[in-house]
C-alpha cells in the first residue's frame, strides 16, 4: 500500500495552499496584539471593537448591499445578452455585438473606471444626473463588467441546451415568453446562480472601479482596507474578513444542503412516477387475462 | 419579472431618497486616510456644530488626484500630501483660504508652515495637518558593534562617508526606492539646493549613491519596516512613521531588537499631509469650521495621540502624550526642524533625469 504517493501529496499540498492562509487569517483575528504579524495571545476584543467601529461596519454593509444589487442586475442583463447571442444567430453586427458584450472581460479596470468617471462627470453637466456619485454609480460600474462574466457563463449553458424541449413546448401552444420563463430559465438556473455568485464576489472585492466612481458617503470595504494599510493593518480587518468567510461558508453550506434535498426529492418523484406507470401498464393486462 | 421590476424600482427610489437626504445645508464631506483622525473627532465636531459629517477614505494620493482632477468630487475637505498638492494647486483644483475665517491659524508651527510653503507659496491653499520626516532608522546595538561607540548615527555621514557603508554591509542597509526623495537627500548632503535642476549636480548625487551601491541590501519603500523589527537589517533610510512602527513591533514581539530613529543633523526631507478645500466644494462655510476645529490644540493633540503621527500645531505640543512629545524623531527641536526641507516638486524634465539616474543606481552600473 502506497500511502504517500505523488497525487495524494499534491492534493494535500494544493488544499493547504488554498485554505491555510484563510485559517491563519481567522486565527490571527483572535490575536490580542495590535500588530497583525505578532502573536500576543487569544482575545475577542477585535470582534467587540467592530461593534463600535461604525466606519468599518458601514463599509462592510455598503459593500454587501452593492454586491447584491450588482448580482441581480448583472444576471438580468447578462442573461438577455447571452440569449440573443446564442438564439438569434443572424443579425446585422452580431460579431460586433458579441465583441462588445465580452470586451469588459479583457478591458483593464483602470480604463473602464476612468471612462465611467468621465462619463458620469459629463452626464452631470449635460443632464444633471448623477448630481453626486455614490452607491448607484458604483452599482452601474460593477454591473457593466459583471454582466459580461454572466453572459459568458450563461451562453455556454444555453448553447448545450436541447432546443427540442422548447420546440415541444411551443408545439403545445406556449407563447415564447412563457417558454422562456417556464422551460428555459429553470434549465439554465444553475448557470444563473453561478453567474450571480460570481458577480457578487467580483463586486465585493473590486477596488479600482469603486475608487473611481464612488462619491461622498460610499466608501466600500476594499477601499477601507487599502486605506488602512498606510498606518498598518489592524486585526479588526482580520475579524471582518473572518465574519465574511463565516457568512460565505454558511450560505454555501445551505445552498448545498437544500440542493441535495431537492435532488433527492426529484429522484424519488421520478422513481414514484416510473413505478406508477409500470403498475398502470401491468394492471390492465392482468384484468384482460381474468 | 413584475416583482423583480418592482424591487428594482423600490431600491433605486431608496437610493434616490438617501441621496436627497444628504442634500441639506448642515453637511460636510471629508476625504482622508483611514484612521488618520481620532476615533471621536468627527463626533465631537458634530455635537458642537450640528453639522453631519461624512468621512470617506482613499487608498492612495493617486486616487484622490484622479477624483479632484475629474472635477465635481463632491468633497468639502481633502487631505493630499504636499508633493501632490503642488501639482494640484497648479491645476487649479483648490480655492484660496480666507484666513480671517480661521482664528486658530495662529496655533500652527511657523517653522513647519514655512517648510510646507515650498509646495504651496504663502500657505495660501492648505495648512499642514500631520507630518513626518525621511531620516535614518537604525539598530543601535548592531551599528555600534560594527562602527564602534562613536558611530555617527545622527548624520548622513553614517551612510555617505567612505568607509562606513562597506562595514555596515555586514548587518544590512536599505534605502527608499524613490528618486524624488532620495536624490535630494544626497544633493543636500553635497551642499546643493534640494530642488537643484543642474544636471551635473544631480549626476554628482547619483555618483554618491553609486559609490555605496555595492553595500546596499535593497531599495524598497516598505519592506524595511518588518526587516528592521526582526533584526534583518540594521540601517534603513525611511519615513519616520514607518520606523516608529518598526520600533513598536520590535518592542511588542519581545525579540530584544531595539530600533531608533534619527533626523540627520545636516537636514532631511519631510512630508506634510495638507488640509485643503476643493474649488467646487458645496459646503465651504462648514469646511472652514472643520478646518478651524482641526487647528484647535486639544483636538489635534488627540489625533496625534491616537495614531502617533506628529502634528504641525505648536500650541498642541504640551497636550501630546509625553512618549511622543519627548521623542526627538517625532518632535525635533525648533533648530532641527529648521534644517528640514519639504520634498521638492521638480519639473518633468528634471524628474526624468533623476529617475534615469536612480535606475542606474539600482542596477549598479
Amino acid at each position: 500500500m502506497k500511502r504517500f504517493n505523488f497525487s495524494r501529496f499534491m492534493l494535500i499540498f494544493g488544499l493547504m495552499f488554498i485554505y491555510l492562509p484563510m485559517l491563519i487569517l481567522v486565527i490571527y483575528s483572535f490575536n490580542a496584539s495590535k500588530l497583525v504579524t505578532v502573536w500576543g495571545g487569544w482575545s475577542i476584543k477585535w470582534y467587540v471593537g467592530l461593534l463600535d467601529n461604525t466606519q468599518l461596519m458601514g463599509s462592510v454593509v455598503r459593500s454587501l448591499e452593492i454586491a447584491c444589487y450588482t448580482a441581480i442586475a448583472a444576471v438580468a442583463l447578462g442573461t438577455l445578452a447571452a440569449f440573443v447571442l446564442t438564439r438569434v444567430t443572424r443579425f446585422k453586427g452580431r460579431t460586433l455585438f458579441g465583441g462588445l458584450v465580452t470586451a469588459p472581460l479583457v478591458m483593464p479596470e483602470v480604463i473602464t473606471g476612468l471612462s465611467l468617471l468621465l462619463l458620469f462627470v459629463a452626464m452631470a453637466q449635460l443632464i444633471g444626473w448623477p448630481q453626486e456619485r455614490g452607491i448607484v454609480t458604483i452599482w452601474i460600474a460593477h454591473t457593466t463588467f459583471c454582466a459580461a462574466y454572466v453572459a459568458v457563463v450563461v451562453s455556454a449553458r444555453l448553447r448545450e441546451l436541447d432546443l427540442s424541449i422548447e420546440e415541444a413546448a411551443m408545439d403545445l401552444g406556449a407563447k415564447p415568453f412563457k417558454v422562456f420563463f417556464l422551460i428555459t430559465i429553470p434549465m439554465i438556473a444553475p448557470s444563473l446562480a453561478a453567474g450571480g455568485m460570481m458577480s457578487f464576489a467580483l463586486s465585493l472585492d473590486d477596488l479600482v472601479l469603486a475608487s473611481f466612481v464612488s462619491g461622498p458617503g460610499s466608501t466600500t470595504l476594499p477601499m477601507e482596507v487599502f486605506s488602512a494599510v498606510r498606518l498598518g493593518v489592524k486585526p479588526e480587518i482580520n475579524a471582518v474578513a473572518s465574519l465574511i468567510l463565516l457568512a460565505v461558508s454558511l450560505v454555501t453550506f445551505l445552498v448545498w444542503y437544500f440542493s441535495r434535498k431537492a435532488e433527492a426529492n426529484r429522484k424519488r418523484a421520478i422513481q414514484e412516477a416510473m413505478d406508477q406507470t409500470a403498475n398502470e401498464a401491468w394492471q390492465p393486462q392482468r384484468a384482460a387475462t381474468v | 419579472m413584475n416583482m423583480f421590476g418592482r424591487t428594482l424600482l423600490t431600491l433605486s427610489l431608496m437610493g434616490a431618497m438617501v441621496m436627497g437626504a444628504q442634500a441639506n445645508d448642515k453637511v460636510l464631506r471629508v476625504y482622508n486616510w483611514s484612521d488618520y483622525i481620532a476615533p471621536d473627532t468627527v463626533k465631537k465636531f458634530e455635537d458642537e456644530t450640528g453639522i453631519r459629517v461624512t468621512y470617506d477614505v482613499f487608498d492612495s494620493n493617486e486616487t484622490l488626484e484622479a477624483r479632484l482632477l475629474a472635477g465635481k468630487s463632491g468633497y468639502d475637505i481633502v487631505v493630499p500630501s504636499n508633493s501632490f498638492l503642488a501639482k494640484q494647486i497648479k491645476a487649479g483644483v483648490y480655492q484660496p483660504l480666507d484666513k480671517s475665517k480661521l482664528p486658530n491659524w495662529k496655533n500652527l508651527n511657523p517653522v513647519l508652515l514655512k517648510n510646507a510653503a515650498a509646495s504651496d507659496p504663502d500657505n495660501a491653499h492648505a495648512f499642514p495637518y500631520l507630518w513626518g520626516s525621511i531620516g535614518i532608522g537604525f539598530n543601535p546595538a548592531k551599528v555600534r558593534e560594527v562602527l564602534g561607540a562613536n558611530a555617527p548615527t545622527d548624520s548622513w555621514d553614517l551612510l555617505f562617508k567612505p568607509g562606513n557603508a562597506d562595514k555596515l554591509k555586514a548587518c544590512g542597509i536599505s534605502f527608499l526606492d524613490s528618486p524624488t526623495e532620495m536624490l535630494p537627500a544626497a544633493l543636500h548632503y553635497l551642499g546643493y539646493p534640494v530642488n537643484d535642476k543642474d544636471k551635473a549636480h544631480i549626476a554628482e548625487a547619483e555618483a554618491l549613491f553609486m559609490k555605496i551601491r555595492p553595500y546596499v541590501a535593497y531599495f524598497h519603500s516598505s519592506k524595511y519596516i518588518s526587516d528592521l523589527a526582526n533584526g534583518n537589517i540594521c540601517v534603513a533610510v525611511g519615513y519616520s512613521g514607518d520606523v516608529l512602527q518598526a520600533k513598536a513591533r520590535a518592542a511588542e514581539s519581545g525579540n530584544n531588537v531595539v530600533i531608533d530613529y534619527s533626523i540627520p543633523k545636516e537636514g532631511a526631507g519631510s512630508f506634510y499631509d495638507m488640509v485643503a478645500i476643493p474649488r467646487d466644494a458645496a459646503n465651504v462655510d462648514n469646511a472652514y469650521l472643520f478646518m478651524d476645529f482641526l487647528m484647535r490644540p486639544d483636538i489635534i493633540a488627540e489625533i496625534t495621540n491616537s495614531n502617533g503621527y506628529s502634528n504641525a500645531n505648536a500650541a498642541a505640543t504640551p497636550l501630546v502624550d509625553e512618549a511622543i512629545r519627548n521623542d526627538p524623531g517625532s518632535y525635533p527641536s525648533q533648530a532641527v526642524m529648521a534644517t528640514l526641507y519639504a520634498v521638492p516638486d521638480q519639473p518633468i524634465a528634471t524628474q526624468r533625469i533623476m529617475t534615469r539616474g536612480w535606475t542606474r543606481v539600482k542596477l549598479g552600473k
